[in-house]
C-alpha cells in the first residue's frame, strides 16, 4: 500500500500542511493531542476537504485541487475505527457489523462474516443491542464493522485511548490478527510509543500540523529514550512461569528471569524500562537485585542527554540507559562484556 | 348543560381531519428542511432560517392575509392555480395550508433539535462505510431523530387544532366544510343567545388537547426506553 | 431622574386607564354595519353644527353589538338591523324602552361578480360558494337564511355557505370574487365596485328589514347623545337616508 499526500488545511489558527509518501502494510502516525493527527486522517477519508493539494492512495487520486478531483467519502473505501466506538445505537451488533458489508459490491465482499465474528469472539453478542456492551466489546464490534466493509485501508484513530491498560493489550492481538488474517493494510494512530512498536512498522511523526519525521517505530523509541520520563521500554514476551520464593521465574534466553508482578498465565508481555538496568564492569558481589545477567554490547548511541547501550543477552536484545560519564568510566564500547542487574520489581505486566 | 349540535360534530371531525392532513403533509417537507438547516452550509442560510421561523412570530391573521394575497383568485399564484384547476381559498385545503404554514416552524424546530443531538461521528462512520448522503439520511439520521419528529408532529397537530386567525381569512367560516372547532366557538361566542353552546365545544377542545398531549408523552417515553 | 420617570409612568398609567371612561362631549354609537356610510355622513354633519361633540363609532353585526352592550361596553345609541336584537336588549333592561323608534328600512339583494346566469333564488343551486352573514349574529344573514328556507333550497345550499361576521364582510367576499356572490342589502350593493346586483330577493320570503334605534340607559343621561338622537329623526337625516338608498316607510 502506498499513501502520498501533499495537502494543506486551515482551521482558524491551526494549519495542517502535510507532505509525505509512505509505503507498507502497517503504518503508524505518532503525535501528541492537537498535533494534527485526526485532521490528517479526516482529509484522507474525505471527511474534510483540503484547502489545496493532492492525495493519492495506491496510485489512485482521491483529491486534487488542481484537477478538481474529490472522490466522496463513501467511495474511497477507507474505513475508520474511531476513539469512541461510534456504533449505531439503533442497530444490533450484527446489523452494525454488516452495515458496511451490505454497501459493498458483491465482488468486493471478500471477508467471511462467520470467520470474522469468530476471530473477534463476537458470536454470542450478535443479536444484542450495542448500548450495554463494555468498552472493549464495543471496540471489537467497531473493528469488525470496519473490516467487514473490506476497505483498502483501515484507519484506527487512537482506538485504545478510551480503554484501561489491561484491556488495551488484550485488544491489540485482535487488531493484529484481523489485519493479518484478512490482509488489510492499516494506519494506526496513537500517542503511545509502546502501542506504536507493537502495531506499526513505519511511523510518521506529526507535530504542529507538519510531518516532522518518518522512521521505524523502533528507531523512534530509541531516539526518544533520553528525553522520555520512562526511558526506552524493553518489551519482553515471556512464558512458562513457575513459582519460586514468592516470585515468578520465567524462562528467558537459556536462563530465568525473576519477576514479582507475574502470574500463572503461560505467556505474558512485560515492560522493562532502560532506566531500570544497572551495568557492571565486573561481576558484582551480594546485590539485592534478583536478576544478574551477562551481555555483550552491540552498540552505543546518543539519545537526548543519555547514552543508550544496546546489549545482546543470550540471543535476546536489551537496551540500557546510562549517563555519558558512566560510559567513559566503564569504558563501554561495542564488544564490551558487561553484567546487568535488574530488580524483580522492575518488570511491569502489560497483558 | 353539555349538548352538541349536529354542526358541532362536523366541526370536530373537520378539526381532526385538517390537523391530521396538515401534520402528515408537512412531515416530509419539515424533515427535509430540518436536514438542510442542520447539516448543510451555504450562503444565505440565515435568511432561510428567518423565513422558516417567520410564521411563529407573525400574528396568524397576517399569515392568513399573505396566503390570501398569494393564493387568492386575484393573487400572485391565483391565475396559475386556476389554470391547473386548483381552487384553494374557502376550501378545507386552505385550512390545511393555514395550519401547515403556522405550525411549520414548530415542526422544523423539534426535528432539528432531534437531529442536532445525533453524534456527528455516527454520520462520519456511516460515510466511511460506504453510505452516500441519502443512505445515511434514511438509515442513521431518520431513526435517530424519531423523538424530534414525534415531538414536532404532536406540537403541530395541537397547534392546528387551535388555529383560527389564518384559517378564518383563507378558508373562511363554512359550516361542514371549513368550520373547525375554533371557528365554531367564535361564531357561538359572537352571538348573545348561543353563548352556552360554546361551552360544550370548549370542553371537547380541552379533551382533545389533553388526549394529544397524553399520547405525545406516552409515545415519547416508549421511544426513550427503546433507545 | 428616578423621580421623573416615576411621575411619567404614573401619568401614562392614568391616561391608559382613564382613557376608557367617557368624557363630556363624547357619544358612543353602536351601529349595524350596513349603516356605516350613512352614519359617518350624519355624524360629520352634526359635529360641524355642534362643535365639541366627539363620536366614538362601533360598527358591527347587530347581535355582536348587543352582546357587547350587555357585557358593559360603552354605548349611548344602538341601531340594530333587525327587531330581535333591540328586543333582546330591551328584555335585559338596558334600553330606554319608551324612546325606541324605527330609523330606516332596507331590502335584501343577492350581489356578486360571477359570470354565471343568476336571476332567481333557484339559480343559486348552480353556484359553488355563497357568502352569508352568520345567522347567529348578523341580521342580514338571518333574513337570507329565512329566504333560503322559504324558497326550499336549504339542503341544496348546505356546505356552500361561507359565514361572514357582518354584512360588510359578506360584501367584501362578493367583491373579492372568492365566492360567487353574497346576500347583502341593496344599500351595500350600491357601494360596491365590482360586485353587481344579480337579483332582488322576493320580499315574501323574508320579513321586512327594519332598523330600530334606541338610547341606552346611559345614553338617555347623555345630553349630546340625546341631541344626536333627535337629529337622527329629523327631515335632514331622512333626506340623507334616501340618498343612500334606505327606505323610510
Amino acid at each position: 500500500m502506498e499513501i502520498r499526500v501533499a495537502a494543506e488545511k486551515r482551521f482558524g489558527s491551526f494549519t495542517l500542511a502535510a507532505d509525505f509518501r509512505v509505503t507498507g502494510e502497517r503504518i503508524g502516525i505518532f503525535g501528541v493531542s492537537g498535533s494534527g493527527k485526526s485532521t490528517l486522517i479526516n482529509l484522507l477519508a474525505g471527511l474534510y476537504e483540503p484547502d489545496r493539494g493532492e492525495i493519492f492512495l495506491n496510485g489512485e487520486c482521491l483529491f486534487s485541487s488542481a484537477n478538481k478531483i474529490n472522490i466522496p467519502t463513501e467511495r474511497r473505501r477507507i474505513a475508520i475505527v474511531f476513539q469512541q466506538p461510534s456504533l449505531f445505537p439503533h442497530l444490533s451488533v450484527k446489523s452494525n457489523l454488516l452495515y458496511g458489508f451490505k454497501r459493498c459490491e458483491p465482488e468486493q465482499r471478500a471477508i467471511d462474516f462467520a470467520t470474522l465474528a469468530a476471530v473477534l469472539k463476537l458470536e454470542n453478542f450478535l443479536p444484542r443491542g450495542v448500548n450495554n456492551l463494555s468498552g472493549g466489546e464495543k471496540q471489537r464490534v467497531a473493528l469488525g464493522r470496519a473490516v467487514l466493509a473490506n476497505p483498502r485501508l483501515l484507519v484506527m484513530d487512537e482506538p485504545l485511548s478510551a480503554l484501561d491498560d489491561t484491556l488495551k493489550f488484550q485488544i491489540i492481538p485482535y487488531l493484529k490478527s484481523v489485519s493479518e488474517q484478512f490482509r488489510i493494510p492499516y494506519l494506526f494512530i496513537s500517542h503511545s510509543l509502546v502501542e506504536m512498536r507493537l502495531m506499526a512498522d513505519e511511523v510518521l511523526v506529526v507535530a504542529d500540523g507538519k510531518i516532522v519525521e518518518q522512521t521505524t517505530a523502533e528507531e523512534l523509541a530509541l531516539a526518544r529514550m533520553g528525553q522520555s520520563r520512562i526511558g526506552y521500554i524493553n518489551l519482553l514476551r515471556l512464558s512458562s512461569p513457575r513459582r519460586l520464593d514468592g516470585l515468578f521465574a520465567y524462562r528467558w534466553s537459556g536462563g530465568e528471569l525473576l519477576i514479582s508482578a507475574g502470574d500463572d498465565q503461560p505467556e505474558a508481555l512485560f515492560e522493562l524500562s532502560s532506566k531500570d538496568i544497572i551495568l557492571f564492569k565486573r561481576h558484582p558481589e551480594a546485590i539485592s537485585a534478583r536478576n544478574l545477567l551477562r551481555g555483550t554490547v552491540v552498540r552505543t548511541f546518543v539519545s537526548g542527554n543519555s547514552i543508550g547501550v544496546e546489549l545482546a543477552c543470550g540471543g535476546q536484545r536489551l537496551v540500557a540507559e546510562v549517563a555519558d560519564q558512566a560510559v567513559k568510566e566503564l569504558d563501554i564500547v561495542a564488544g564490551s562484556e558487561l553484567f546487568l542487574a535488574i530488580k524483580a520489581s522492575a518488570f511491569r505486566r502489560l497483558g | 348543560m353539555f349538548s352538541l349540535a349536529l354542526t358541532d360534530y362536523d366541526a370536530i371531525s373537520l378539526s381532526a381531519k385538517v390537523a391530521v392532513t396538515a401534520t402528515l403533509a408537512s412531515l416530509p417537507v419539515g424533515f427535509a428542511v430540518a436536514y438542510v438547516v442542520t447539516y448543510l452550509k451555504f450562503r444565505g442560510k440565515v435568511l432561510l432560517e428567518v423565513v422558516i421561523n417567520l410564521p411563529l412570530t407573525l400574528p396568524p391573521v397576517v399569515v392568513g392575509y399573505f396566503l390570501l394575497v398569494l393564493l387568492g383568485k386575484k393573487g400572485w399564484l391565483g391565475p396559475l392555480l386556476e389554470s391547473v384547476g386548483i381552487r384553494l381559498i374557502f376550501t378545507w385545503k386552505a385550512a390545511v395550508v393555514a395550519s401547515a404554514v403556522v405550525g411549520f416552524p414548530l415542526l422544523v424546530r423539534s426535528i432539528r433539535i432531534g437531529m442536532e443531538s445525533i453524534e456527528a461521528q455516527l454520520i462520519q462512520a456511516s460515510r466511511t462505510l460506504g453510505a452516500p448522503w441519502y443512505d445515511t439520511l434514511f438509515t442513521v439520521i431518520l431513526p435517530l431523530s424519531i423523538r424530534g419528529i414525534v415531538a414536532g408532529s404532536s406540537l403541530m397537530f395541537a397547534r392546528s387544532l387551535g388555529e383560527f386567525g389564518a384559517t378564518i381569512i383563507v378558508a373562511g367560516n363554512i359550516p361542514g366544510v371549513t368550520q373547525t372547532i375554533p371557528l365554531a366557538i367564535y361564531e357561538y361566542v359572537s352571538s348573545p343567545t348561543s353563548e352556552t353552546m360554546a361551552v360544550s365545544l370548549c370542553v371537547v377542545s380541552v379533551i382533545l388537547s389533553l388526549v394529544v398531549l397524553f399520547l405525545h408523552e406516552v409515545i415519547g417515553r416508549k421511544l426513550v426506553r427503546r433507545a | 431622574m428616578k423621580n421623573f420617570l416615576l411621575k411619567l409612568l404614573l401619568t401614562l398609567l392614568c391616561a391608559f386607564f382613564l382613557a376608557g371612561s367617557t368624557l363630556a362631549g363624547e357619544v358612543n354609537l353602536s351601529i349595524a354595519a350596513s349603516l356605516r356610510e350613512v352614519i359617518d355622513d350624519l355624524s360629520a354633519t352634526f359635529s360641524k353644527q355642534n362643535p365639541g361633540v366627539n363620536f366614538l363609532k362601533n360598527y358591527g353585526a347587530s347581535g355582536t353589538l348587543a352582546k357587547q352592550i350587555e357585557n358593559g361596553a360603552p354605548g349611548d345609541i344602538f341601531i340594530s338591523a333587525n327587531l330581535e336584537w333591540m328586543d333582546y336588549l330591551k328584555s335585559k333592561n338596558m334600553m330606554d324602552a319608551d324612546r325606541i323608534r324605527t330609523f330606516a328600512y332596507n331590502t335584501l339583494v343577492f350581489a356578486g361578480s360571477t359570470a354565471k346566469q343568476v336571476a332567481t333564488m333557484q339559480d343559486l343551486i348552480k353556484l359553488e360558494k355563497i357568502a352569508i352573514g352568520s345567522p347567529k349574529s348578523v341580521p342580514a344573514g338571518e333574513y337570507a337564511m329565512e329566504a333560503i328556507k322559504k324558497a326550499g333550497i336549504e339542503r341544496q345550499l348546505e356546505k356552500k355557505l361561507v359565514m361572514a361576521k357582518d354584512v360588510r364582510e359578506c360584501l367584501m367576499y362578493a367583491e373579492r370574487g372568492e365566492v360567487d356572490g353574497g346576500f347583502v342589502y341593496r344599500t351595500d350593493a350600491l357601494q360596491a365596485r365590482q360586485a353587481k346586483i344579480l337579483f332582488t330577493v322576493p320580499q315574501d320570503l323574508y320579513p321586512r328589514v327594519t332598523y330600530p334605534m334606541g338610547l341606552t340607559l346611559a345614553g338617555a343621561k347623555n345630553k349630546e347623545a340625546e341631541a344626536f338622537y333627535k337629529y337622527l329623526q329629523s327631515a335632514d337625516a331622512a333626506a340623507v337616508l334616501e340618498k343612500y338608498g334606505f327606505g323610510l316607510k
